[in-house]
């Protein structure tokens, strides 16, 4: 830069000296004089240049500047995460002593786990809301009366009443909203004093809800309460009273069991039946079988009456040739004389026999 | 109220099998061991009938201590996942363990005050997932 500029010095000089030279010489020349404005431009221009090149510089130096700031910085910054690491590292973590035994379970467990008992520890909805809304109103009246009241015992009550739980138990409270009662004495009216300079609640938070006697009557699920715990009707139901009614009845429940014992009942008792059943069929066999053999006999001696009637009919010729049917319906008379006659021939036979 | 369903002979010592082992367990009139136990011990987290036991006398008698001693087997599997009232029940069950407890209990204050704060617990601890609604 400095030969550059040097240059259009000595050239503006050069100029310029032979300018003067024309001059001193009274010859002046109007292209010596146009030189040096030629020279001077350039000049001019250099020096722009000049001022231009000095600015960069100066930015150069400021931006080398800036960096090596940065570079400061970061270095302070990955040196104090180094020392941070090293003081995290070297930390000793508190080794907290084993508050019990830690047993495993799967989410599925877990999860079953909380379906089976949400039935008994979760109380119904309506509960919670409402007592939700107490705590909101409590808090209200608390800012609002600037009582110091502490949260009442009686706020998982079902059905919040606002006014009467920061009254509870000042019975003058309650019933006196007119300020200052003169009745009560001592502690009682220190107690109530707070209470009666508040104004009653407003009216148009009510105008909507139901009065509180109507409420019971109306709610299905007004007074209901929620026991986290087995009530005393569960109790009396379960298997410990089953167990003291067979004490009570002098009974040793040691491996009584009322389902075996009713299983073992029935049992018994369809036995009984069914040896009664078999009985009975039995019995009917036995007389079906007598009446079946009655007439089997029945049918014998008729086929042995019948075959006689032929033998007697094939003897005695073609008169008897009735049939068999004719034989036996022909009454006794007949037949007796047949066999009369059958008798002859059987007195001739046995003869003949002998 | 229904009395304990333990005998101060009681030669009980291990815990009774859990439903499912396969063991065929003898009846106590018509329930196991396991059930009966089950019942009594989350019957503990009532305070009413703590109180009920305390007036029997029995929180005073070694058997009885002893066998609440016993009972703990409730707060190790596979028996924890059984009790449906774990809270109060556990609570209680601990509790027990302390002489200085099981001779407050005899108190209808105390008594009152566990109710009253037991079912306001119950209640209070699932507020946050439920809106108010004003």
């Amino acid at each position: 830069m400095d030969k550059y500029l040097d240059a259009r010095f000595e050239r503006v000089e050069k100029a310029l000296a032979t300018f003067i030279d024309s001059i001193a010489k009274y010859n002046p020349s109007e292209k010596l004089a146009e030189d040096l404005v030629a020279a001077d431009r350039e000049l001019a221009l250099s020096l722009k240049e000049l001022e231009r090149h000095q600015n960069n510089h100066a930015r150069i130096m400021q931006l080398r500047q800036e960096t090596v700031a940065l570079d400061q910085q970061t270095k302070d910054i990955i040196g104090g995460l180094w020392n941070m690491r090293k003081e995290v590292k070297t930390t000793p973590a508190t080794q907290y002593p084993a508050t019990g035994p830690k047993y495993k379970f799967t989410t599925h467990e877990l999860l079953n786990y909380a379906k089976r008992i949400s039935r008994t520890t979760l109380p119904p909805t309506h509960l919670i809301v409402e007592s939700n809304n107490l705590d909101a109103q409590q808090q209200l009246q608390n800012q609002g009366g600037g009582g110091g009241q502490p949260m009442d015992l009686d706020s998982a009550a079902p059905t919040p009443m606002p006014g009467t739980t920061t009254a509870a138990g000042t019975p003058a409270a309650s019933a006196a909203p007119t300020p200052a009662p003169s009745g009560p004495s001592g502690p009682s009216t220190a107690a109530a004093a707070p209470f009666s300079q508040q104004p009653p609640p407003p009216p148009s938070a009510n105008q909507t809800a139901l009065p509180h006697d109507l409420k019971t009557h109306i709610d299905p699920l007004a007074g209901f309460q929620f026991h986290p715990w087995p009530t005393e009707d569960k109790v009396r139901m379960g298997g410990m009273a089953a167990y003291q009614s067979l004490i009570s009845r002098a009974m040793d429940p040691k491996g009584y069991d009322p389902e075996e014992e009713e299983r073992r009942k029935k049992e018994e008792e369809e036995a009984r039946k069914e040896a009664e059943e078999r009985a009975i069929r039995e019995r009917e066999e036995e007389e079906k079988r007598m009446r079946e053999e009655r007439e089997r006999m029945a049918r014998e001696r008729e086929r042995a009456r019948r075959e006689e009637a032929e033998r007697s009919g094939s003897i005695s010729g073609p008169s008897a040739g009735a049939g068999p049917g004719a034989v036996s319906s022909s009454g006794s008379g007949g037949g007796r004389s047949q066999f009369t006659f059958l008798d002859g021939m059987d007195d001739d036979d046995d003869d003949d026999d002998d | 109220m229904a009395s304990d369903p333990m005998s101060v002979n009681s030669s009980a010592r291990e815990p009774p099998a859990a439903p499912g082992s396969g063991a065929d367990e003898p009846k106590y009139g018509g329930y196991t061991r396991f059930e009966l136990e089950l019942e009594f011990v989350q019957a503990l987290g009532n305070p009413l009938y703590l109180n009920h036991l305390a007036s029997r006398k029995l929180l005073s008698n070694p058997a009885f201590v002893a066998y609440l001693d016993y009972l703990q087997y409730w707060s190790r599997p596979p028996y924890l996942k059984y009790l449906t009232y774990p809270g109060p029940t556990l609570k209680n069950l601990e509790l027990l363990q302390q002489e200085k407890f099981r001779q407050d209990i005899i108190s209808p204050d105390l008594v009152e005050r566990m109710r009253i704060e037991g079912m306001k617990a119950g209640i209070d601890w699932h507020k946050e997932s439920f809106p108010t609604t004003a």
